[in-house]
């Protein structure tokens, strides 16, 4: 069944419907919400909440626009209340976890591995909308235009905001590791062995 | 940085994807030919695009999913699509306010341009002459009297043959009269003054000949 086809069913209260699209589309949502707050467990409770949301207001979105960027602006939305409550409370992003994938590869892979966590540390730094649309462009693939739907603005906009998180978002990979001394002063390995 | 790599450099990003409009795309390739900077800075931002695409993706077990599924069908059953927001003609509460400044602005400019219109003072609309007569003081009255009721009609016909009711060129009637005196010797005021009185003889009489002949 296609996209309108589960909408307009879900739209008359059928659950199953719905459920189908949840199962189409939560590895999406899940994968943008865990880059938008660097954590698995608030990634799982945002998806989950933004498929909520979606349920309670199918009826209101209109068959013109597409169910996945629609979708992709609501979790967006979830992502960004999360971050500023995070943000009012004090409590720090940790992106440790991204490096918990693959802990037990082989030696050669250890270089990759560094890049990897000097990206995460990189992107953690990035502020929410700009990490927004790299992932948006990089990650799910999505058109300026599509982006715009989703983050607002027009499409040259868009492209605008991309081109200004990639240029920073390189500028952070270089400086990395000054900003690790002098943001960071402990060990890695602490921290990881305290989340555990 | 040159500026014009500074300004090469704002649109990199895209280029590669050949996202940008046809001129800059087309301005960025010339442009790369020749400079090795902005070739440098294009090479980083690849490397950046790479390294994110290569980046492990977080991506949960089957286990993960189906417990996720599990929960999130009992929150989805206990909540019910909400009916779809009233669309039609409802204005957006931020478009209420220019039908609220167009009516104030209608009202403005009606109560400029109509005067009878309540709520604006009635500006009193003056002829000429009678602007004239205001900014004249009143002592001129002096010269042209105000006639008795029963030589109106006199009055009504000098006007309609269109003579000047006033009109002395040996008078100065737009002169202050109590500052034209203070101005003068005795003598010369006395002379003055039965001028003055000579004058409105002269007009009454003038007056009651036309009504004789008139009649
Ligand atoms: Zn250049």
């Amino acid at each position: 069944m296609t996209d309108p086809q589960l909408v307009a069913r879900a739209q008359e209260g059928d659950l199953p419907a719905f459920e189908e699209l949840v199962k189409k589309y939560q590895r999406e949502i899940y994968g943008l919400a865990y880059r938008l707050v660097l954590d698995a467990e608030e990634a799982k409770d945002l998806t989950q909440q933004a498929f909520m949301q979606a349920f309670v207001h199918i009826r209101g979105f209109r068959q013109q626009a597409q169910f996945r960027t629609w979708l992709f602006r609501i979790a967006i939305n979830q992502c960004y209340n999360y971050l500023k409550n995070r943000k009012k409370f004090g409590d720090p992003v940790d992106c440790d976890e991204y490096v918990l994938v693959g802990e037990d590869s082989p030696e050669e892979e250890l270089v990759a591995q560094e890049d990897h966590r000097r990206l995460y540390a990189a992107l953690e730094r990035l502020p929410a909308k700009q990490r927004a649309v790299i992932t948006l462009k990089l990650e799910q693939g999505l058109s300026y235009e599509e982006i715009s739907k989703v983050l607002g603005g027009t499409a040259g906009a868009a492209r605008v905001n991309y081109c200004q998180a990639l240029k920073t978002l390189k500028k952070y990979m270089q400086n990395e590791d000054d900003y690790e001394v002098a943001v960071r002063p402990y060990p890695k390995m602490v921290t990881r062995i305290s989340r555990r | 940085m040159k500026w014009r790599c500074a300004l090469i450099q704002r649109w990199l990003p895209a280029y590669p994807d050949g996202d940008l409009p046809s001129f800059w795309q087309a301005v960025v390739r010339s442009h790369l030919e020749k400079c090795p900077a902005c070739r440098e800075e294009l090479a980083g931002l690849e490397a950046v695009v790479s390294s994110i695409k290569a980046a492990p993706r977080h991506e949960p077990d089957q286990a993960f999913w189906d417990n996720f599924n599990r929960e999130l069908h009992l929150k989805l059953a206990q909540s019910v699509p909400e009916p779809p927001p009233a669309r039609g003609f409802r204005i957006p509460y931020y478009l209420l306010g220019a039908p609220a400044l167009a009516g104030l602005l209608l009202w403005l400019a009606f109560g400029y341009l109509n005067p009878e219109r309540p709520g604006m003072p009635p500006q009193p609309q003056l002829s000429q002459e009678q602007k004239a007569l205001e900014q004249t003081p009143a002592i001129p009255r002096l010269a042209a009297p105000a006639p008795a009721p029963e030589k109106s009609e006199a009055v009504v016909m000098v006007s309609q043959n269109g003579q000047d009711l006033h009109g002395d060129d040996d008078l100065d009637m737009d002169g202050d009269l109590d500052s034209t005196l203070a101005g003068m010797t005795e003598t010369e005021r006395e002379a003055f003054l039965k001028k003055v009185r000579q004058h409105e003889k002269d007009g009454s009489c003038t007056r009651e000949s036309l009504i004789v002949s008139w009649a």
